[in-house]
């Protein structure tokens, strides 16, 4: 029962991918290209994207918003930081399985290790100890696994529910579906409310970041893909900084009156 | 005098052991002349690091503060907060090509709103710090000359966050010119907000933006 739903959505996927990749290459002048790519700016769909994007900031000021307000007030910080314990853990297949896919052998095992220790000694994983032990959490997915091996991202896309996404992404988000714990562990009519449990205790970890953000925008839709895009970039390349590349172009202005 | 400054950085060809000794001594005499003059009045040049290292305990001793209230806290936080950052090499990035087209005034109202806006939205931080402390983890320099400070704030319930400074020396001072927080510049961010708002009106729309969001989010909530 379950397969033919997840068959279905995964074709779904399947079929938006094939049109977005198509997108992906449109083409753009050089040297604009460089320009864009350091202020995250190239963004043909941007009509369709801030439709989408609009939809997403009423759905979540009026839906997931105040529900993850309620949540928070209720919920003891302690609480909701074992939940978020819980189903980070319940990622780790995806974290591990990417990081294999990207031949870090020693980071998949050093992910296996966490989620042994934090399954058991953590009680089912509500619990952190390995962070403590040296085993810390990683980030990684399919759609850095495609980044990883050079596939690049395309143009920017804002998907319905998913938020700020790009066609690597998307079909990443699509791959990644099939490999949670959740089928194996959970019964497929209780993944609806886990789900929903998951994405309302994470909403109201950001409840603070997200205020923030849209005070300290005065564009919110380009502030976010700014940081999207950006956000992406140094997690496929592993690095938290910015590149020589881009930092020519963000540092070295030629700003002077003279 | 002047010949010799001029020759310090290179090996001096041709010379007697006596004379390279001479030249060696003049060149020395004239660094340390220069670096009287420089740094006269200042204890000593404060490295990249020290300067983030020194920024970060000051705030945080006054954040941990509890004898003040959160008023004091920010006005505290602002004043050392605006000795380490160079507002007007931020706004200059942030802006880039745009900011030759503005005028003097439009540069300076610029300059202090922008400062303003960063204040008001990221001072209220202060309501809500939570024992958080920076840790640095390392240094590099910088091609064109920057240096860039890498911390990592530690949060006692949650995860990491990375966050890294590049700093630019002006005036023998090492001042935060861009901060970048998980992969993501601040000055970038911006740069492509302003660049939206810039295309579609002008600098003076662009000013007036920030001084209406300004005057919003001033009043701190209890």
């Amino acid at each position: 029962m379950r397969r033919r739903g997840d068959t279905v959505s995964w074709l779904r996927y399947l079929t938006l991918a094939v049109v977005l990749v198509g997108l992906a290459g449109l083409p753009l002048p050089a040297h604009a290209a460089a320009a864009a790519e350091a202020e995250s700016n190239h963004d043909p769909l941007e009509g369709f994207n801030r439709g989408m994007f609009w939809f997403n900031d009423k759905l979540d000021l009026y839906v997931i918003e105040p529900v993850a307000k309620g949540w928070d007030k209720v919920m003891p910080d302690a609480v909701q930081h074992s939940i978020r314990n819980f189903f980070s853990n319940l990622r780790f297949p995806i974290v591990a399985g990417n990081a294999l896919l990207q031949a870090k052998f020693k980071q998949a095992g050093s992910d296996v290790g966490r989620f042994v220790v934090n399954t058991t000694v953590g009680v089912a994983g509500f619990f952190d100890p390995a962070t403590g032990w040296g085993l810390p959490a990683h980030d990684e997915d399919f759609g850095q696994t495609l980044g990883y091996w050079g596939t690049p991202p395309g143009p920017y896309l804002v998907l319905p529910f998913f938020g700020p996404s790009d066609p690597r992404d998307t079909v990443g988000l699509a791959a990644d579906s099939f490999s949670t714990v959740y089928p194996f562990f959970i019964v497929y009519y209780y993944t609806f409310g886990a789900r929903a449990i998951d994405l309302v205790n994470t909403r109201a970890h950001y409840l603070k970041q997200v205020k923030e953000a849209k005070e300290a925008s005065l564009d919110y839709y380009s502030a976010v893909r700014n940081a999207y895009v950006r956000r992406r970039k140094a997690l496929v390349n592993d690095e938290t900084g910015i590149s020589e590349k881009e930092a020519e172009y963000l540092y070295n202005v030629d700003t002077d009156e003279e | 005098m002047y010949e010799q400054r001029t020759n310090c950085g290179h090996h001096p060809a041709g010379v007697s052991e006596q004379r390279l000794g001479r030249w060696l001594a003049a060149c020395l005499a004239v660094f340390l002349w220069i670096g009287q003059g420089r740094v006269a009045g200042v204890a000593a040049v404060e490295s990249p690091t020290a300067v983030v290292q020194q920024t970060a305990d000051a705030v945080v001793a006054v954040l941990a503060d509890k004898s003040l209230t959160t008023k004091e806290k920010r006005a505290k936080v602002e004043q050392i907060v605006y000795a380490h950052f160079d507002f007007t090499t931020l706004s200059k990035l942030v802006l880039a090509r745009n900011w030759k087209q503005l005028s003097p005034e439009q540069q300076h109202d610029f300059v202090e709103e922008f400062k303003r806006h960063l204040s008001v939205t990221y001072g209220r931080n202060v309501e809500t710090y939570n024992n958080e402390r920076a840790v640095i983890t390392g240094d590099r320099q910088e091609s064109n000359g920057d240096w860039t400070v890498k911390t990592k704030i530690v949060r006692p319930s949650a995860e990491d966050i990375l966050v890294d400074y590049r700093l630019r020396q002006q005036d023998g001072e090492w001042r935060v010119i861009d901060v970048i927080i998980e992969g993501v510049s601040l000055v970038a961010n911006f740069r492509s907000q302003f660049q939206e708002i810039l295309t579609s009106s002008n600098a003076d729309h662009l000013i007036q933006l920030l001084r209406e969001k300004n005057a919003k989010g001033e009043p701190l909530k209890s």
